[in-house]
């Protein structure tokens, strides 16, 4: 089990990795004139690691402990 | 087959359904807190305004045109929201805390609470908006005009009416259903659960409508893989240039600052967030939108081009595809849903933008004018909402009006990302907010207008060209000529990509200016404490009384000292400090043990909690502004000062409480005394009344007795009968003492003659009881004004108490007499056993005697009687500490020349 400090690690890590992913030169690396299922590869990587992106985020945000409100909200009406 | 007319109905229609959505939706989350419209999905729907008709239409056309760059405009968000824990959650929290209502106002906040720079921001929003809302009304427009012409009869009423003033009629449209929308009330919290709603079921018809188109066109077209392949084999790539290049880098990074600072975006994600909770949600669920949103796009631009004939507008694909196949109810629906996205942003961007307008620069200009002070806050009410009204108007005028001026230029997208190249200025300085405890208040100011400045002449003056003869010939030559200023080629940076150029010479100066100028200069106190609690709102302090080292300064925390503690004790305090670790005062690091000590310090002034939360607040920076502590501080004074002076009160009243409790103490033993006295008086005048009356009853028989024993009788009643006068004598004389009716003139009188009278008198008595008189020191004659014979009663008195209480073996008694200092003092003292401490103060007091005084004879007068007389001449009696063992008395008597 991951604790508290590892989670927000994880996070930074997964956000870093993920600006790495759709920026050159990664994208580079499946920018090639190929076809996989029919479709243009560099098009089912890009949408294949933004589906992966935000998969991970749902899985790590759910492991993140929730949090207390801010004080300012208490006592709203 | 559908006609203009019909879809405009259907588009009111639908528009109306939309109020209703939201009147409804509004009363519902006033009257329920736990509604639906306060759930995640609602929010993350909400959020995906960002999807504007330049997604629905414009995507398309992109991806046509370049391929896949129009993914970029949706991947930089998805690395915002991926990354939400660290950039979302503090812009929500801080909001949340400082109650911020747009993004002018969190920069105006965290800058020290400049209206400076929140009218800069203003300004520069609602400018570079224009093109964005410019872009709705031409996306609508174009999507009228592609049903209306595509058909003989599509026209309708349409007929003769050009594209100006249909956009014309659609922004007065859309500025009227804002209107209603948005300034039906003004909300402290800038929230408007209503128009939420209303926005999340048009995220709804958005996404299924193209995603219905999506699914269609890939059906027709014989599945993806076949789309592709004709798209291949039509000579069509889907990436006609290198897409990995300056362009897609810049449009990421104008996406990612899009996201966080467009002001319908920080409406919906800041503002109108109920729940911080909600983000976690909304960080996948958001970007799972957006990938839907732009999973069919490409299918449907390949396929467009591939089908539709050549020189038909990309950006209607979504619309004509459909239409060309003859599925107008599907057409209908892709209308709607464009026109879903378009009205949703304007709606929103509209009421963002006005809230800007009408709090940053309306109502400071009101209130400096001196408008609107009504009495009431009405009157404040109902100049903002015009305010409002009038801001969204001018909003959508500037939006048509740059339709106006540019409607000649190509595409939709190119327009949106002048809008977001504009709104990019802005975040540097939000992140420097939320980051750099250093960025200053002149930075941002200075950051945001050298960023303006070159974004207006690399990217919103070009967008003239197609209008301006003049600005082309700029854009051409530069201005007067100066190559090295045109704005595509500064500093004759040629060749590079219009847009890439214009953000990077904008944001890198922007960025350059930020840090440049945060720090050359100063911030100022309040500056400093909105930065620490920008920077760290999410520090707390790990448990009561122990901080963690935060960011506030020396100088914030001798600000609150100062306040609490007085200028004196708080700069001894911090010197002390100061000294203890070598440095200046103003230089001095709070370390956790100072701040401790600072706070036991405030603890012992306002109390130990108020103390912590203070220094809490100041040390981990949570929500306070200047104001608050200031007013804090002002609160903790006044109440320290009510309860000090309570406390004042209060020992006052338990003093006189005391006093009265001793005095009535006193008069109860008194009043004891007294009855004891009575009965003593009536005993004592029983005793001679019971004699006299026996003895008389006796002489009433004369038979019975010789003369003898009658003489004798006869004595003793006349005894009885003196004794009686005496004890009643005494009583009126301590009466008429008491009234102050004296019976005598002082005159002078030989005092020394007196003393030496009364100890003759007593001589008998002395030598009675067997008494040894020690004589002491006596005066030489002395004399005071007063009564010889009072003065000599009043020795008698006092050297017949001694005789009497003294129940010594040996008794001895000692008088001394002197002059001092002008004052004739003769002290009368025994080694009897004295005065118990308890009575002291009450033998002088009439009818009092001592615990013993009952076991002797006398009525107890003869004290209170002396001191009477003594008064009486201006003198006093007094029990003494003496050198015998016994009472020691001393009259004080004025001695005259």
């Amino acid at each position: 089990m991951l604790d508290r400090g590892k989670l927000q690690s994880a996070m930074l890590a997964l956000t870093v990795a993920s600006s790495a992913l759709f920026f050159p030169p990664l994208v580079y690396v499946f920018d090639r004139p190929v076809n996989r299922f029919g479709v243009p590869q560099i098009i089912l990587y890009l949408f294949g690691a933004w589906l992966l992106m935000i998969v991970l985020t749902a899985l790590l945000t759910r492991k993140l402990p929730p949090e207390p409100m801010s004080e300012a909200d208490e006592g709203e009406g | 087959m559908l006609s203009a007319d019909f879809v405009i109905a259907t588009a009111i229609g639908y528009v109306g359904l939309l109020f209703v959505l939201a009147y409804f939706g509004d009363r519902r989350a006033r009257t329920n807190q736990r509604s639906w419209l306060h759930s995640p999905a609602v929010y993350t729907l909400s959020i995906s305004v960002y999807c504007t008709s330049w997604t629905f239409y414009g995507a398309v056309g992109n991806a046509a045109r370049s391929g896949l760059e129009f993914l970029t405009i949706y991947m930089g968000p998805t690395l915002v929201f991926v990354g939400w824990w660290f950039l979302l959650r503090r812009l929500v929290r801080i909001s949340h805390n400082q109650r911020i209502t747009s993004l002018a106002d969190l920069l105006s906040s965290r800058f020290g609470k400049s209206n400076r720079l929140a009218v800069l921001v203003t300004i520069l929003a609602v400018i570079g908006i224009a093109p964005y809302i410019a872009l709705q009304l031409k996306a609508v427009t174009s999507s009228i005009q592609a049903i209306a012409g595509s058909s003989e009869f599509g026209q309708g009423s349409l007929r003769g009416i050009d594209d100006v003033t249909l956009a014309l009629g659609v922004a007065a449209g859309m500025a009227l259903f804002t209107i209603l929308f948005g300034t039906r009330h003004v909300d402290a919290k800038e929230q408007h659960h209503g128009v939420v709603a209303a926005i999340a079921f048009e995220a709804v018809v958005k996404l299924t409508a193209l995603l219905a188109v999506g699914i269609f066109v890939v059906f027709i077209g014989g599945g993806l893989d076949g789309i592709f392949a004709k798209a291949a084999a039509a000579g069509i790539t889907i990436d006609p240039e290198n897409s990995f290049d300056d362009r897609w880098v810049t449009t990421m990074f104008l996406s990612v600052a899009a996201i966080v600072c467009l002001p319908r975006q920080f409406q919906v994600t800041v503002v109108e967030n109920s729940d911080e909770s909600h983000l976690r949600v909304a960080a996948w669920a958001f970007p799972a939108y957006m990938l839907l949103m732009s999973i069919f796009i490409l299918p449907i631009a390949m396929y467009g081009l591939t089908t539709m004939p050549a020189g038909a507008n990309p950006d209607m694909f979504a619309l004509t595809l459909p239409l060309a196949a003859g599925q107008d109810s599907l057409a209908l629906f892709a209308f709607i849903g464009g026109f879903s996205s378009a009205t949703s942003m304007i709606i929103l961007e509209s009421i963002a933008l006005s809230i800007m307008v009408s709090n940053h620069i309306v109502m400071p200009l009101a209130l400096r004018l001196g408008a609107g002070q009504g009495s009431d806050g009405r009157g404040v009410k109902s100049l903002l909402l015009r305010a409002r009204r009038f801001s969204i108007l001018l909003i959508l005028s500037l939006g048509f009006f740059y339709f106006f001026f540019t409607r000649d230029s190509d595409a939709l997208a190119p327009i949106g990302l002048i809008s977001f190249t504009a709104i990019a200025q802005f975040f540097p300085a939000v992140l420097a907010a939320l980051f750099w405890r250093e960025a200053s208040q002149k930075g941002a100011i200075a950051a945001i207008s050298v960023g303006s400045v070159v974004w207006f002449w690399c990217s919103f003056l070009p967008s003239f060209e197609s209008f301006s003869p003049a600005v082309s010939a700029t854009m051409r030559d530069g201005p007067w000529g100066i190559s090295w200023l045109r704005p595509e080629a500064m500093f004759g940076m040629d060749g590079l990509d219009p847009l890439s150029h214009a953000a990077f010479w904008s944001l890198s100066l922007n960025v350059l200016t930020l840090v440049t100028v945060s720090l050359l200069t100063n911030q100022s106190a309040l500056e400093r404490i909105q930065a620490s609690v920008f920077v760290d709102v999410f520090r707390r302090p790990t448990a009561a009384g122990n901080f963690v080292r935060g960011s506030a300064t020396a100088n914030d925390l001798y600000f609150v000292a100062e306040r609490v503690l007085g200028e004196t004790r708080a700069v001894t305090l911090f010197e002390t400090a100061a000294q203890g670790s070598g440095v200046e005062p103003d230089r001095l690091d709070p370390s956790p043990d100072f701040i401790g000590k600072l706070e036991r310090e405030l603890a012992g002034s306002i109390g130990a909690a108020s103390a912590h939360v203070m220094l809490s607040k100041v040390v981990s920076g949570r929500d306070v502004s200047l104001e608050e502590v200031m007013q804090m501080a002002d609160e903790t004074q006044q109440v320290i000062e009510y309860s000090q002076e309570l406390e004042r009160t209060s020992s006052e009243l338990r003093t006189t409480a005391l006093k009265l409790e001793e005095a009535n103490a006193q008069l109860r033993q008194l009043d004891s005394q007294k009855d004891e006295f009575l009965s003593q008086v009536s005993h004592e005048v029983r005793t001679p009344m019971t004699s006299i009356r026996s003895f008389s009853e006796i002489l009433l028989q004369p038979e019975a007795l010789d003369e003898g024993q009658r003489q004798r009788f006869v004595a003793t009643i006349h005894q009885e009968s003196l004794r009686l006068t005496r004890l009643l004598d005494e009583i009126l004389d301590l009466s008429a003492l008491e009234r102050g009716e004296r019976s005598w003139t002082n005159a002078p009188t030989d005092a020394e003659a007196a003393l030496d009278r009364a100890l003759l008198v007593c001589d008998a008595l002395l030598s009675q009881r067997g008494m040894t008189v020690e004589r002491g020191r006596r005066a030489k004659p002395v004399m005071v004004n007063g009564d010889s014979d009072r003065l000599c009663q009043v020795f008698i008195n006092l050297i017949s108490n001694a005789v009497k209480y003294n129940d010594a073996s040996n008794p001895i008694m000692q008088i001394s007499s002197v002059v001092r200092s002008g004052r004739y003092l003769v002290d009368i003292a025994d080694n009897g056993p004295g005065v118990a401490k308890a009575e002291r103060k009450l033998i002088f007091e009439k009818f009092a005697r001592g615990e013993r005084g009952s076991e002797q004879s006398g009525a107890g007068l003869g004290l209170a009687i002396s001191r009477q007389i003594i008064a009486g001449m201006n003198g006093s009696l007094e029990l003494v500490p003496g050198q015998l063992a016994g009472a020691c008395f001393r009259v004080k008597l004025a001695v005259i020349r």
